[in-house]
C-alpha cells in the first residue's frame, strides 16, 4: 500500500520534506521489519516458501515475493539482498523459474550453487530455512529468448543452467515453433542440475535435443569439441545463449568464431563465481574505472584509490587522507578493494569504501 | 601537553590502534541490532509526539507530547545523525545508515557537517585558529585568543547560542568571523547559502508550518509543542557538546604544535582535548555517548555504543603513557564549563586578579 501512495510525486516530496530521506518510504523500515518482515519498503521481501536439494551442493529456494514486485522476463537476473552478521550483502543470481509460476502462484525460484569461501552462497546453504524473508530487487538483463522465435543453441555449463531452465520452460510453454539444442556441461553426471526438468521438457518437446556432457568422468577432460558444434542443424542461423564458466565461454566463443557464427548472434551473460578471497594477496594495482567521471587508468602497486583519482587529474571529496573522517566514502560497483589500515580484503560486489585507504586488487570500478 | 618523544607516540599509536582493531574485529550483529533498536525507539518516540500533539490542550498531554518529541530530536540528532555520519555503521552497507548520503534532523544540513565536523573539528581538534568548534567563533574561551570589549557580554552569547544552537551550528560554515574581516567574500559562501536556505527552510516547514497547519484548529498548539521541543533539543546537545572540549582540564594547542604531526601525536592531542562526563545508560544514550568524548576523538568512526566498553582500555592507556583522563560528573563538567565561559569574559588582568595569580607570560 505504501509503496502505491509513494508512487505520487507530491507525496514523495513532502515525504522527504518530513523524513529528510531520499527514500521515505523506508523510513519506517526498522519498526515494520520488527513487526512484519513482508512489510519492509527498502527492498521487495521474498519469504522463503521451501528449499530443495539438487544435487550435493547446490539448492533451489522457492520464493514468494510480496504482490508489489514487477516480475522479469526468463533469462533476467535480480539481486538478492540479506543481512550476516549485521551487513547488508547484495548478491546476483539469475532466477530458474518461468515467468510463468509467477503470473500463476506468485512463486520464483533461484538455483544457486555452494562456492568454495563463498559468502552469500554458504549462507543461503547453511542458515536458510522455510519462513525466513530475504530481499530482493527488480529483476535485469538482456539474456532474453528471441522474438520472432529463430533455432536457439544454448551452451550452459555447471550452474550457468540456471537462467537456461528459465527459459526452456518458458519456451515450452508458448510451444517454441523453432528447434532448440542445449548443450550442458556438467563435471560429472551427479552434478546435473534440473535434471530431471530437463529430460521431461525433452521428451515432451520434439524440437528440443539436450545433451549433458560430462567433463570429468574419463582420464582425459572432455571440453566442448568442434564436432559437437559440427553435429548440430544449421549451426549459423541459429542465435546462440553462452552462459558458464568464463573458460567454457571463451572455448565456445573460439569455436563458433571459426564456424562463421558472427558475434551479434551469440549473446553471452557471465556466470563465473569470483575467487575466493585470499588475505596474503600480493598483486596489488589493478585497471580502475571511475564510473561517474568516465575515466580509466591503471595502477601499480600499493596506491591508494584516492591517489589514483587525483593522479587522473579528478577531485573527488577527501579530508583527512588517513582514514578518519570519511569524507572520501563512495561507492564501489565492482572488484576487490585491499582496507590499507587493516589489510582486510573486500568483497567483489557492490558496497561503501573509503578511498583514501582502499588499494585496488585487480580491476576495480566506483562511483566517482 | 604533555610531551612524549617520538618512541613514545609510537608505542601509544600502537596500543591505541590494538584497542580499535579488536573493537573492528568483533563489529557484528550486536551492533547492527543495536542502533536498528535505537532507530525504533526514535521512529516511536517521533510518532507518538506528533499524534499526541493536537490533543496538547489537556496539559499534561502537551507535557508528554513535547518532551517525546523533544527526546525524538535528541536521539536522532545525537546516537543516530551524529554517529552515522561518522562513518561508525558505514561497515552495515545500509543505504540508509551511510554516512556519506545520511540527512538528519535539523537545520545543519549533512555535507556542511561533514565538513566542518568530521573533517575540520576532528581532524585540527582544540588546535586554536583551526578548529572553529572551538568557542564556534563566538566565544573566547583560551588565553591564546585575545580579549575584546565584546567579550564581557559573552555569558548572553552563550545562553542565544543554546536556545538557537541547531541555527548556529546550520551558519558554522558560513565563518561569519572572516566575512567580518573580509578575510572571504559573501559571493564565496553562496554556494553554501543556498544549502542552508534549503535545509532550515525544510525544518521550518516541518515543524512551523506542515504540522500546525495540519491540525488547524489547534494550529497554536502543535506549534508551540514543536518549539519546545527543538527547544529541548538546543539545549540538551548545545549543553553536551560544551562539556566535550570546554571542561576547565581541556587542553588546547597552537598551529605551531602540530605542524606535520604523526598519528601518534594526533592521538595524543584527541586524549587530551577532550572531556568525559559519567553518568547512569540513558545519560549516555541520550548525549549520543558524547558522554564519552575522549574515546570517540580516538575512534571517531567506531559505533558509539561501544564506547563504555573500551572506556578502561583506554584508561590504562592514559595511565601508562601518564596522559590526563579528564572526566568527572556532568554537574561537575558542567560548572567548570560554566565557569570558563565567565572567567574568560573578563579582560586578563580582572581575571588574573581574581584568581589570585600572576598574569600569564605574553609571548
Ligand atoms: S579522507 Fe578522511 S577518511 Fe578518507
Amino acid at each position: 500500500m505504501l509503496a502505491r501512495v509513494t508512487q505520487s510525486k507530491t507525496i514523495h516530496w513532502l515525504g522527504r520534506q518530513l523524513s529528510n530521506q531520499d527514500n521515505p518510504e523506508s523510513w519506517l523500515d526498522p519498526v515494520l521489519a520488527k513487526i512484519n518482515p513482508m512489510w519492509v519498503q527498502a527492498y521487495t521481501p521474498a519469504r522463503v516458501e521451501q528449499v530443495i536439494q539438487e544435487t550435493a551442493d547446490t539448492r533451489t529456494f522457492v520464493l514468494r515475493p510480496a504482490r508489489r514486485w514487477t516480475g522479469f522476463r526468463a533469462g533476467q537476473h535480480v539481486n538478492i539482498c540479506t543481512e550476516i552478521d549485521g551487513v547488508r550483502r547484495n548478491r546476483t543470481f539469475s532466477l530458474s523459474s518461468s515467468p510463468l509460476l509467477w503470473e500463476t502462484q506468485g512463486l520464483v525460484t533461484l538455483t544457486i550453487k555452494r562456492l568454495p569461501g563463498g559468502l552469500v552462497t554458504n549462507w543461503l546453504h547453511d542458515r536458510v530455512v522455510p519462513g525466513q524473508v530475504i530481499g530482493l530487487g527488480e529483476a535485469f538483463g538482456e539474456f532474453l529468448i528471441p522474438e520472432p522465435a529463430q533455432p536457439v543453441l544454448f551452451i550452459a555449463g555447471g550452474s550457468g543452467i540456471t537462467p537456461v531452465v528459465s527459459q526452456l520452460e518458458t519456451m515450452a510453454a508458448q510451444d517454441y515453433p523453432a528447434p532448440v539444442t542445449l548443450l550442458y556441461f556438467v563435471r560429472t553426471h551427479r552434478d546435473v542440475i534440473a535434471g530431471e526438468k530437463l529430460r521431461a521438457l525433452a521428451s515432451r518437446h520434439s524440437t528440443l535435443t539436450v545433451q549433458v556432457i560430462a567433463t570429468n568422468e574419463s582420464e582425459e577432460p572432455r571440453f566442448l569439441r568442434g564436432e559437437d558444434l559440427d553435429g548440430i542443424a544449421n549451426l549459423k542461423s541459429r542465435e546462440v545463449y553462452l552462459c558458464g564458466p568464463k573458460g567454457l565461454m571463451d572455448l565456445a566463443g573460439d569455436l563458433l568464431h571459426q564456424r562463421g557464427v558472427t558475434d551479434d548472434r551469440i549473446h553471452s551473460t557471465f556466470f563465473a563465481p569470483p575467487a575466493p578471497a585470499q588475505l596474503e594477496g600480493t598483486e596489488l594495482g589493478g585497471q580502475v574505472t571511475f564510473a561517474n567521471s568516465d575515466v580509466q587508468v591503471g595502477s601499480k602497486g600499493d596506491a591508494n584509490l584516492l591517489e589514483i583519482a587525483e593522479a587522473a587529474g579528478l577531485t573527488p571529496q577527501y579530508g583527512c587522507r588517513m582514514g578518519i573522517c570519511h569524507q572520501c566514502s563512495c561507492r564501489k560497483t565492482s572488484g576487490t578493494v585491499i582496507n590499507r589500515l587493516t589489510g582486510q580484503v573486500s568483497g567483489a560486489g557492490e558496497e561503501n569504501v573509503q578511498l583514501c585507504i582502499s588499494v585496488p586488487r585487480g580491476p576495480v570500478s566506483v562511483d566517482v | 601537553m604533555k610531551k612524549l618523544n617520538e618512541t613514545q607516540l609510537q608505542e601509544l599509536e600502537q596500543d591505541l590502534n590494538a584497542i580499535r582493531d579488536e573493537v573492528l574485529a568483533d563489529l557484528g550483529e550486536r551492533d547492527a541490532r543495536y542502533i536498528r533498536r535505537i532507530i525504533r525507539l526514535h521512529r516511536t518516540l517521533e510518532i507518538g509526539g506528533r499524534v499526541m500533539m493536537p490533543f496538547g490542550f489537556i496539559p499534561p498531554v502537551f507535557l508528554a507530547a513535547t518532551a517525546s518529541l523533544g527526546v525524538a530530536k535528541i536521539l536522532e540528532n545525537m546516537e543516530i545523525g551524529h554517529n552515522v555520519m561518522h562513518g561508525q555503521y558505514d561497515w552495515m552497507n545500509d543505504p540508509n545508515l551511510h554516512s556519506q548520503t545520511y540527512e538528519w534532523d535539523t537545520v545543519c544540513t549533512a555535507d556542511s557537517w561533514r565538513r566542518t565536523h568530521n573533517y575540520e573539528h576532528h581532524t585540527y581538534t582544540n588546535v586554536i585558529g583551526k578548529d572553529r568548534d572551538y568557542g564556534y567563533a563566538v566565544l573566547r574561551l583560551s588565553d591564546e585568543d585575545e580579549w575584546k570589549p565584546w567579550h564581557s557580554l559573552q555569558f548572553i552569547n552563550y545562553i542565544l547560542l543554546s536556545v538557537l544552537f541547531q541555527w548556529g551550528v546550520g551558519l558554522h560554515e558560513l565563518e561569519s568571523e572572516k566575512l567580518r574581516r573580509r578575510e572571504i567574500r559573501w559571493r564565496d559562501k553562496l554556494p553554501f547559502l543556498k544549502d542552508f536556505a534549503r535545509k532550515g527552510g525544510r525544518q521550518a516547514f516541518k515543524d512551523y508550518v506542515f504540522f500546525p497547519l495540519l491540525t488547524l484548529p489547534v494550529a497554536p498548539i502543535v506549534l508551540a509543542g514543536n518549539i519546545g521541543a527543538n527547544l529541548i533539543r538546543n539545549l540538551w546537545s548545545s549543553t553536551v557538546i560544551f562539556c566535550g572540549h570546554f571542561t576547565q582540564d581541556a587542553e588546547t594547542f597552537s598551529e605551531a604544535e602540530c605542524e606535520g604531526e604523526s598519528k601518534g601525536h594526533w592521538y595524543l592531542r584527541q586524549l587530551t582535548g577532550s572531556s568525559n562526563f559519567t553518568g547512569g545508560r540513558w545519560l549516555h544514550i541520550l548525549s549520543g555517548h558524547l558522554s564519552y568524548q575522549v574515546e570517540h576523538h580516538v575512534f571517531p568512526d567506531l559505533p558509539a555504543h561501544r564506547y563504555p566498553e573500551i572506556s578502561e582500555k583506554v584508561q590504562a592507556v592514559c595511565l601508562k603513557h601518564g596522559i590526563p583522563y579528564n572526566t568527572g560528573s556532568f554537574a561537575r563538567q558542567y560548572g567548570t564549563v560554566l565557569n570558563q565561559i565567565f572567567r574568560y569574559s573578563l579582560p586578563d588582568r580582572v581575571r588574573t586578579r581574581l584568581e589570585g595569580r600572576s598574569a600569564p607570560q605574553a609571548i
